[in-house]
């Protein structure tokens, strides 16, 4: 399909603008020289050229999405309406705090409400993503230890972790010590023993973990990290399936970060924007970055200093629209309907995965969370590889689940279905995962050529990385 | 109320067929650790939680006042198509495109948004975003770094706004290396520089002169900070000779909205493209040669890099992003300049008109921003006016095109009174 910078033609234009009262000019000194390279098109035919991009793309609101860690859950369009108000959409960040209440209300009450949900007593909404939030929470962690007077330079980090843990530690300056996973899915105590000692900061952890198993010896894990003067980190990718259930803080973490774009069902938007608000424990509390919202009486105030903080993390407040739909969400559910959401990412989970022991290879036999790890390497024989499996489901409009993630299961599909689906969805899933089994022994070139219905096949990613054609030249 | 979609119909069926109870589900949870289940309901329906959402949007006055807060998110009119384009379902609830063949609309979407960004600043390439403007701007500096590991310091303009310099620091503490804020940023250039940073306009609103940063900055990499509408009418970082350009696409079809989600743009030159961090994407064919997109040179990224990754950037403010590109599109070759010349023409009225009064301001060429020796904010508040941010013992003063004459009017007539 040709890009919209090919679709210009000459004098055409969206926009409209009102009238100028002034004649002022710039100084030619600073002035552009060089061509403006944009196009000049209607406002119809950008409709036209955006909306066929949308149908080349799949969506949870068309296509069931069971991609493993990313809960894809339904996005409620009572959240996106709420934030669409000019209340909150027209507010500056650096308002006096008297005329923007609302918004201090919000940001005070969300931090408030996810505090108990998670068993924490303080935290933040500034981190704008995920990684964001593990990066304001391992700087927390070394505040602390610094303050203590702790010569600790680092973090332990087991080998089926998002690979932002790591990145992250090592962006705080921390020294990387794996630890392995067991048979399990465990943590392998033996080894967590023999790695721990006066250096160690913390331990990052992600419970249930990236094979969708909630780590049995999470109490012994953390008794033995606070031995050594060391901290727990929680990372919340995978919260949805305990919401209610079980509180990270009760469990020995001392600092977690919440996706609200996964638990909190704010939209995915295409890989963003996220946010990613970090809880911690009261002793954590002095370091939280500013700018913080205080309540005094029954004024709101914004902080925006604090001698103990870590700083700032984001420019203002971090991403406010999406905390906002996160509240509504929130508010929608209270305690009562969160829980059932995380029963119902778990019944749902191990529905599937029951249907899946029949069909591949499960390595982690014993119930799971609210996703599950399987080994895709049946048809390995035949040529067919867990990635051909993912493809040959987007030509029965099912997205893939996630693929070869955790690097430690070969030929894996990580497949999260959350609560949001229904039983009818389910069934129909393995129906089609059953058609292509039979597929993969009786038709096994349909599978390895996959997708046949998308607007591309196959993509070459050696010519794009090769080539490098990262912008479009006329 | 809940989202699950199952019911106690479904639910039983389901526990039939897995063979195990629920408290069977959960028994890897240690039983100290399980709460029981809430036994009140304390949810709300979608129309009582949408008027509770409502009350506190009430109690945001602001958006009583004329609002001329600037210092980093701008007050821009965002034409509805922008909206009505991002709402798209397939836009709105997709996730990042692991599975390029079912995502070639979005990636189409943000290769596009990666051209619109290298040809508005002339630069060569441009990630697909980053979360906002002060964190792109750290990831530059930590970029410049990894290019220059050999010499020692970053110099940084004094103009620099001080919550991205803030994001800077907490960035890059545990980075060796020597910061240096400097007035005169010509006198700190020497074989020891890893990056020279300027922001332009700058938090004052001023315009830099930065030709002779350009003919002074040797092989030290050159980084441009800016808001991206000023390249309507003034210079860009290309034809500045920077290395990497950065800043917020905010003031592109992306909402106020408290400070965000906004997008943060890093455009840079191809030599360099190999230590830009975030997603990239790039175009290539399939089996038939038909034109498709891709994720670019993921080897970067912390999914596979993990701890030697070039940053922890997982994913980027595709929807931001798009935002933005439809905004620019929409204005286009033409509108983008028109725009940029409204706005100048407007902030410069007032800037005049207080000079007029005798108010003191820089005698410097500005964007659609400027200072001014305004230190009474009360009686513009009284005339429903948030006159600007309150810096140095005066107002940084944004002026966009949704402003008047006869609002610029009414806060000249409110300055007047001050006199």
């Amino acid at each position: 399909m040709k890009t919209i910078f090919e679709k210009s033609e000459e004098g055409q234009k969206g926009y409209s603008l009102p009238k100028d009262f002034s004649d002022f000019m710039p100084d030619p000194k600073y002035t552009r020289k060089s061509p403006l390279k944009l196009p000049e098109i209607s406002e119809l035919n950008l409709m036209r050229h955006f909306t066929h991009l949308a149908s080349r793309n799949m969506g949870i609101d068309k296509n069931f999405y069971p991609l493993g860690s990313c809960t894809m859950k339904y996005n409620p369009r009572i959240n996106e309406k709420a934030a669409a108000l000019s209340s909150f959409s027209c507010s500056h960040p650096l308002s006096p705090d008297a005329l923007v209440q609302g918004n201090l209300e919000i940001i005070f009450k969300l931090i408030q409400f996810l505090c108990e949900a998670a068993g924490f007593q303080a935290g933040t909404l500034l981190p704008n993503a995920g990684a964001q939030g593990e990066f304001t929470g391992i700087r927390l962690i070394q505040a602390y230890h610094a303050k203590q007077g702790n010569l600790k330079d680092e973090i332990l980090v087991p080998d089926n972790a998002h690979g932002t843990n790591p990145a992250t530690a090592r962006m705080a300056g921390y020294k990387i010590i794996p630890l392995k996973t067991t048979s399990q899915g465990d943590v392998d105590l033996k080894e967590l023993l023999e790695k721990v000692n006066s250096r160690t900061a913390g331990l990052m952890l992600t419970n249930p973990n990236t094979v969708g198993v909630f780590v049995p010896s999470i109490l012994e894990v953390s008794k033995i990290v606070h031995s050594v003067g060391g901290l727990l980190y929680y990372d919340g990718a995978n919260f949805n399936p305990i919401l209610m259930i079980a509180e990270p803080g009760a469990m020995g973490f001392d600092v977690m970060h919440i996706n609200l774009h996964k638990t909190f069902s704010t939209p995915h938007g295409g890989g963003g924007p996220g946010s990613g608000p970090v809880l911690c424990h009261e002793k954590l509390a002095p370091f939280l970055p500013v700018p913080r919202v205080i309540k005094d009486q029954a004024v709101y105030k914004v902080l925006w200093d604090d001698q103990e903080s870590i700083g700032h993390m984001a420019t203002f407040h971090g991403n406010f629209a999406v905390c906002l739909k996160a509240y509504l969400y929130c508010l929608l559910h209270g305690k009562y309907g969160l829980r059932k959401l995380s029963e119902g990412a778990l019944i749902n989970a191990n529905y599937l995965k029951k249907g899946f022991e029949k069909l591949f290879t499960v390595p982690f036999p014993q119930p799971c969370m609210h996703e599950f790890v399987v080994q895709a390497d049946r048809f390995l024989p035949q040529g067919i590889k867990a990635s051909d499996i993912a493809k040959r489901l987007l030509d029965y409009g099912i997205h893939s689940p996630t693929v070869y993630f955790p690097q430690i299961v070969k030929e894996c599909l990580l497949i999260e279905p959350t609560e949001a689906e229904s039983l009818s969805t389910l069934d129909h899933f393995l129906e089609v995962m059953q058609k292509i089994a039979h597929e993969c022994e009786t038709n096994p070139e349909i599978v390895k050529t996959a997708p046949h219905t998308q607007p591309v096949t196959r993509l070459d990613e050696v010519k794009a990385n090769k080539e490098l054609r990262l912008i479009h030249k006329d | 109320m809940d989202f699950a979609a199952n019911k106690n119909k479904q639910i039983e069926k389901q526990l039939q067929r897995i063979g195990l109870s629920f408290e069977e589900l959960i028994q890897a949870i240690p039983k100290s650790l399980q709460k029981t289940a809430p036994l009140l309901d304390d949810g709300l329906s979608e129309m009582e939680g949408f008027e509770a959402i409502k009350k506190l949007g009430a109690k945001n006055t602001i958006t009583d006042y004329k609002c001329y807060l600037g210092a980093g998110a701008y007050e821009h009119y965002i034409p509805a198509i922008v909206s009505a384009i991002t709402s798209k379902s397939e836009f709105l609830t997709s996730y990042t495109p692991y599975q390029a063949e079912s995502s070639q609309g979005y990636l189409q979407a943000i290769f596009e948004y990666q051209t619109a960004m290298a040809n508005l600043t002339d630069m060569e390439v441009a990630n697909a975003s980053a979360y906002d403007g002060a964190s792109a701007l750290a990831e530059a500096v930590i970029m410049a770094i990894r290019i220059k590991p050999e010499r020692k310091k970053v110099v940084f303009s004094k103009g620099i706004n001080p919550l991205y310099m803030a994001v800077v620091d907490q960035y890059l503490q545990a980075v060796q290396y020597e910061k240096v804020i400097a007035d005169e940023i010509e006198k700190e250039i020497n074989e020891d520089t890893i990056a020279i940073v300027v922001q332009s306009p700058n938090y004052l609103g001023i315009v830099e002169d930065l030709e002779k940063i350009k003919a002074l900055k040797g092989e030290a990499i050159f980084i441009v900070s800016s808001n991206p509408l000023s390249f309507g009418i003034y210079k860009t970082p290309g034809e500045l000779g920077a290395d990497i350009a950065v800043g917020d696409t905010q003031p592109f079809g992306i909402p106020l909205q408290f400070g965000g989600p906004y997008a943060g743009y890093i455009a840079t030159l191809m030599k360099h493209v190999r230590q830009l961090p975030g997603r990239i994407i790039g175009e290539t064919v399939d089996t038939e040669g038909k034109r498709g997109f891709v994720l670019a040179l993921q080897t970067r990224e912390q999914h596979i890099r993990r701890e030697k990754a070039t940053s922890n950037i997982c994913t980027n403010q595709a929807l931001m992003a798009l935002s933005s590109l439809v905004s620019i599109l929409w204005y286009g070759k033409n509108g983008i300049k028109e725009l940029a010349l409204s706005n100048y023409k407007r902030a410069m009225y007032l800037k005049t008109g207080l000079e007029k009064l005798g108010f003191k301001t820089y005698e410097k060429p500005i964007f659609n921003e400027f200072w001014v020796g305004i230190n009474k904010i009360d009686p513009f508040l009284e005339a429903k006016i948030v006159p600007g941010h309150a810096y140095n013992d005066g107002l940084i003063v944004a002026v966009t095109e949704t402003k008047t004459q006869e609002d610029l009017d009414h806060y000249l007539k409110v300055a007047r009174s001050l006199k």
